[in-house]
């Protein structure tokens, strides 16, 4: 384990609080406490990045990355990233050093139905990687569960987080248009990136017929009107490059790396552990609290024990919920905060199932420049359930024309010599392209839990995760379908294609990279783990404020909420422990 | 042995590579219009090495702008089967020069790399054309990949993109052509 220690004291292991994990929620609990003045330990179960790190290639040419860019063959081989390299859009030589190796982090899920978990287990978690897409839920998204008796009913609504929503925005940096949307709420923007002439043109058309269907805008963590408070921690704006899974020397886009972490540095109050493997929270019997975190070090396995007033459990959604059914005491003998037998249920992610695509006619004339770094969107329109639909809650659709295509080369196709060079890479129509993003309900039975006999190698018990869509989702796929035939026709697109993931085919769940829930939110102790703090009903002094605490899974992608509900979290938890309560 | 050389480009695209490419001594054939490598690389046989940069050079061959070969790709091709290449693919690619050969004595009689370059030419579009017609054939199943490969690196490769803005520095979405390509001359927005 490598301690780095803003105080100086690596030697006394009691802190004011232990944030276990240091990605996109992580950071900002360390931010939070450290700036409210109180000691606290990062647990990070990966190994030390400095930002800007050596580790990112962002100031690497196609031509100057490893295997010019393609991730190894020899993966395969080998049985490393098993479930990853079915994305190779993602699996990349730039970037895979961000992501884990499921031969070396083994996880299990039924045969029949794979499991994607996507782990970044360095400093930074998939703060380094994430989409960078950050919108708000809206109020409809906080009331579903209760409105239609999925899940567990939420015990905050949208006005409980709108201030936090401002709060986090405001720090992190996002570009984005007032769009005066209920679905996607505005919030504190700077400039937003500008649509293309071809989403411009859809945008008008669906502006002409629609009221309830608009294209906007994505609005993204990428830094266009840097605040003083992000120069200060040495952000920039963002350079137009589209590289930011490789990790950004700019600072332009928003990581624990390259904002949260900093700033919680700054205070003199943050220490950090990498390579140290949070194996179990541990409880104390006789004050009914979490007494702290026991952790394994990744390369001597050796077990070393951390004690703190408060835990925030910030480790990813499963990775939470792993370490809370592993920590296992008299009180909670199927993990800690779990009297309700809820913890590892209701597992959520985004699905899509339904992609349209479609030339966009009349701008032969019309370019672009730059690598504009996010799409743009089109917002949940189904919220209430019309006569026409036979399903529940809805779906988005993440949109892009953001780059005039070519024609390609003859890699994949017929054509060699002088004819087949001429003509490759030649301008074609612009192309537009629409995912559906829909929201999985909570179901019970969609659960994570402890394998029986299987351990990694540090002797924790591997997460055994079993869900899958059902019935609902795939009717919703079937109308997505049809509803995005009908509105690239109603953009004014030509040669529309849609793709339909078949009935009978399994969709992976996790393949978004949404996973949620697994330590619900809820008002009640009998049927979920955390109360509206993200605190656990049964333990006090115990938070979980990564994607685990989410009581449904809206259509939006996630992580801002996660955000604010830390910082939210963070200073409920810092006034209990101000007022000497935790 | 005449008309030795190490040809310049030959020997740029070494030096370029050497961390991943030996050099890659040549002997010019200027009859047959060939480039003969004398000596094995890091995973190709010299033989092997002298049909593929053939192979790619017709594949992607000299215009107004660089080809195959100007790019060094088989130089590159030869370090990725030590650092990319799965076992399977290292099979496929050897298999599919045999193949390449072997069509070569059963349409002409004569070796490979005893063609001329129309016949070699015309060897490999007849290759490339049943290759994707029928996907389903031995030689197609180790001609697709290796294609596949030679173009991701010709057009992956700096030569190939003179226009690459590694920082464009911002994003416009809706430009004349004449706005780009001013911004495309000068360099910047």
């Amino acid at each position: 384990m490598k301690q780095n220690t803003a105080t100086g004291s690596d030697s006394d292991q009691t802190f004011d609080v232990i944030v276990v994990g240091s990605g996109i929620t992580g950071g900002w609990a360390a931010k939070e406490f450290c700036e409210k003045g109180f000691k606290t330990l990062v647990i990070e179960r990966g190994r030390h990045l400095d930002h800007p790190s050596h580790e990112y290639t962002d100031m690497k040419a196609p031509w100057q990355l490893e295997n010019y860019g393609l991730a190894s063959e020899t993966l395969k081989e080998q049985g490393r990233y098993s479930q990853l390299l079915a994305k190779k859009k993602v699996l990349k030589s730039d970037s895979i050093q961000f992501y884990a190796d499921d031969a070396i982090y083994p996880y299990s899920f039924p045969k029949e139905r794979p499991f994607m978990w996507t782990r970044g287990y360095q400093l930074g978690g998939r703060s380094i990687t994430w989409g960078r897409q950050v919108l708000r839920w809206g109020k409809k998204d906080f009331e579903a569960n209760a409105k239609d008796g999925h899940g567990v009913p939420w015990p905050i609504g949208y006005d409980d987080l709108a201030p936090w929503y401002d709060y986090v925005e405001s720090f992190i940096g996002v570009s984005g248009n007032k769009d005066g949307l209920d679905s996607v709420p505005d919030g504190v923007f700077q400039t937003p990136w500008e649509l293309s002439s071809a989403e411009k043109f859809i945008a008008n058309n669906l502006s002409k017929k629609y009221s309830d269907r608009h294209l906007i805008i994505g609005r993204s963590a990428n830094l266009t009107q840097p605040s003083e408070a992000q120069l200060k921690l040495g952000r920039m704006p963002c350079q137009a490059r589209a590289y930011c899974a490789r990790g950004c020397t700019f600072g332009a886009y928003f990581s624990s790396l390259s904002a949260t972490l900093p700033a919680a540095r700054n205070t003199g109050n943050l220490t950090v552990i990498t390579d140290a493997i949070a194996s179990s929270i541990d409880y104390d019997e006789s004050s009914g609290k979490a007494a702290g975190v026991t952790v394994i070090d990744a390369h001597t396995k050796t077990q070393t024990s951390y004690k703190s007033r408060v835990v925030f459990l910030c480790a990813s959604a499963l990775g939470s919920v792993q370490i809370l059914l592993n920590s296992k005491s008299k009180s909670f003998p199927n993990g800690i905060a779990n009297s309700s037998g809820a913890v590892g249920h209701y597992i959520m992610d985004h699905f899509t199932g339904a992609v349209g695509m479609a030339e966009v006619p009349g701008l032969d004339d019309k370019f672009s420049y730059g690598r504009r770094p996010i799409a743009t969107y089109i917002p949940n329109y189904r919220q209430e359930k019309a006569d026409d639909v036979d399903f529940i809650r809805g779906y988005g659709f993440q949109t892009t024309a953001g780059g005039r295509p070519n024609s390609g080369t003859t890699a994949k196709r017929a054509g060699v010599g002088v004819k087949a060079k001429a003509e490759a890479k030649q301008v074609k129509p612009w192309y537009f392209r629409a995912f559906m993003y829909g929201e999985l309900l909570p179901y019970f039975e969609n659960q994570a839990s402890l394998h029986p006999t299987k351990k990694d190698a540090w002797g924790i018990p591997q997460l055994h995760i079993d869900a899958k869509i059902r019935d609902n989702e795939r009717k919703m796929i079937r109308q997505a379908a049809k509803d995005i035939k009908e509105i690239l026709e109603v953009g004014g697109c030509n040669n529309i294609k849609v793709i339909e993931t078949d009935k009978d085919k399994h969709i992976t769940v996790g393949n978004r990279t949404h996973e949620m829930g697994g330590a619900c939110m809820g008002s009640y102790p009998k049927t979920s783990v955390l109360n509206k703090w993200a605190q656990a009903h049964d333990v006090a002094n115990l938070f979980v404020t990564d994607g685990a605490c989410m009581s449904s899974c809206a259509t939006q992608n996630p992580s801002l909420t996660y955000m604010a509900i830390t910082a939210r979290a963070a200073d409920y938890a810092a006034k209990l422990l101000k007022q000497g309560k935790l | 042995m005449k008309d030795f050389k190490i040809t310049r480009r030959v020997f740029v695209g070494a030096a370029m590579y050497m961390v991943s490419a030996p050099l890659f001594a040549t002997r010019k054939n200027t009859v047959l219009d060939i480039q003969h490598v004398l000596k094995d690389g890091q995973f190709f046989s010299a033989q092997e090495l002298t049909i593929l940069i053939d192979i790619a050079e017709i594949m992607i061959p000299r215009t107004d702008t660089p080809g195959a070969t100007d790019v060094f790709v088989i130089p590159v091709l030869d370090g990725l089967m030590l650092t990319w290449a799965s076992n399977e693919t290292k099979v496929q690619f050897r298999t599919c020069i045999e193949q390449v050969k072997s069509l070569a004595r059963d349409t002409y009689l004569a070796e490979y790399s005893s063609l001329g370059l129309t016949k070699r030419q015309h060897l490999i579009e007849q290759i490339d054309h049943s290759s994707f017609n029928n996907k389903n054939t031995k030689l197609s199943r180790n001609y697709r990949p290796l294609k596949e490969m030679i173009f991701h690196i010709y057009y992956n490769s700096e030569q190939a993109n003179p226009d690459f803005v590694l920082i464009p520095g911002a994003y416009r979405g809706d430009l004349s052509k004449q706005e780009l390509e001013a911004i495309t001359a000068r360099g910047y927005l």
